[in-house]
């Protein structure tokens, strides 16, 4: 088996990679599919905790890599989706202690045995960046509607395309329906034609994120959450499936009321 | 009359935030994505005024040049302000665009 590896990337920080990341992985391995995500913020690891599995890293990314244990060691199985992997960045190195043409060793490895390795890429464009697109193969850029996360986005764009890695997808992070209804946001249009890339998904902005993320539990798995809706659309189009967009129109006074009670169940 | 109505319909006479941004975006990602140092395009500007100059009178401290992208696509766009033909029976003295 040779699956897609894939790198969340954004050049910005703080707009959403890591729970993309997460998210995304946790609905692909929803959907049958045996996905490992991989940590590479080494230094500053995060995606264990939002994915609740802070308590189990016995072995991590460099422990592998040094060989002082074995892959499969250090790879911890998700108790809820049972095909979901994380391989945790370590914590007491720094970006350093990676070299590009390792991490292209243990992407194609887990490559051998997954459907789709999935990469958490560190903000900025300096050595954790070029190490965690080493071995990608495709890529997904996280932005938010506002101009800096827009012009990082695009400056990522451009290194993808300089290092190989051709027509990246779009993930819109964040977008508020309201403001975009009072023409204060950019809109899905506005960052299309700026960036001029293809649109993967758009994900509204949801406070269910963060406290899933309070509980360590993945939105997707929220049945109920607008966001985990958009992010199960998103893994769908990366299947190939061609699922419509989420509405992003203000939900009237009634449907809020029937959402509510939804959820309350 | 026009601005008045406007002013009524919408936006208070003030440009919707999201527009602006959309603006100053593409105008700093059009200089970012040519990767062009400030000294280089500085050159740039002033070869294109002298090769203009060969032919036509210019006013150079009006020239407006800059960088355009659409679909990432670049394109270098040039407003040269023409003072006067340099030569010819019918050279004008009013100033004009040349694209």
């Amino acid at each position: 088996m040779s699956g897609k590896v894939m790198v969340v990337t954004s050049g910005k920080g703080g707009v959403g990679k890591t729970t993309a990341a997460a998210n995304i992985g946790c609905a692909l391995a929803v959907r049958g599919k045996k996905v490992a995500l991989v940590d590479a913020d080494i230094g500053l690891r995060n995606l264990d905790i939002v994915l609740g599995l802070e308590n189990r890293i016995v072995f991590d990314i460099i422990h592998a890599m040094e060989g002082r244990c074995r892959l499969r060691q250090a790879l911890i199985r998700d108790k809820r989706v049972q095909t979901l992997f994380l391989l945790p960045a370590a914590q007491s190195k720094d970006k350093d202690a990676i070299q590009p043409e390792q991490m292209k060793g243990l992407t194609s490895e887990l490559a051998d045995d997954f459907d789709y390795v999935i990469l958490d890429c560190p903000a900025g464009i300096e050595r954790g960046f070029k190490n965690a697109i080493a071995g990608a193969g495709t890529a997904l850029i996280i932005t938010t509607p506002e101009v800096s996360a827009v012009r990082d986005a695009d400056r990522i764009v451009g290194l993808l395309e300089a290092e190989g890695i051709e027509k990246p997808k779009l993930v819109i992070n964040r977008l508020r329906p309201d403001m975009v209804k009072r023409g204060d946001m950019l809109d899905i249009e506005d960052v299309i034609d700026i960036l001029a890339i293809d649109l993967v998904g758009v994900v509204p902005d949801d406070e269910a994120v963060i406290t899933s993320t309070n509980r360590g539990e993945p939105v997707v798995l929220n049945g109920a959450s607008r966001a985990g809706e958009a992010f199960r659309r998103i893994a769908a189009r990366i299947e190939g499936e061609d699922v419509p967009f989420l509405s992003m129109e203000i939900p009237s006074f009634w449907v809020r009321i029937k959402r509510f009670l939804g959820a309350g169940k | 009359m026009f601005e008045f109505m406007s002013w009524i319909l919408g936006g208070r006479g003030r440009k919707k935030s999201k527009d602006l941004a959309k603006e100053r975006l593409k105008l700093v990602l059009a200089h970012d994505r040519v990767e062009i140092s400030p000294q280089a395009f500085e050159k740039l500007r002033r070869d294109l005024a002298s090769a203009c100059a060969k032919y036509v009178d210019i006013d150079e401290t009006g020239m407006d040049i800059r960088f355009d992208s659409r679909d990432r696509a670049l394109a270098l766009v040039a407003s040269v302000p023409v003072i006067g033909m340099k030569r010819g029976p019918y050279a004008s003295k009013r100033r004009g665009n040349m694209n």
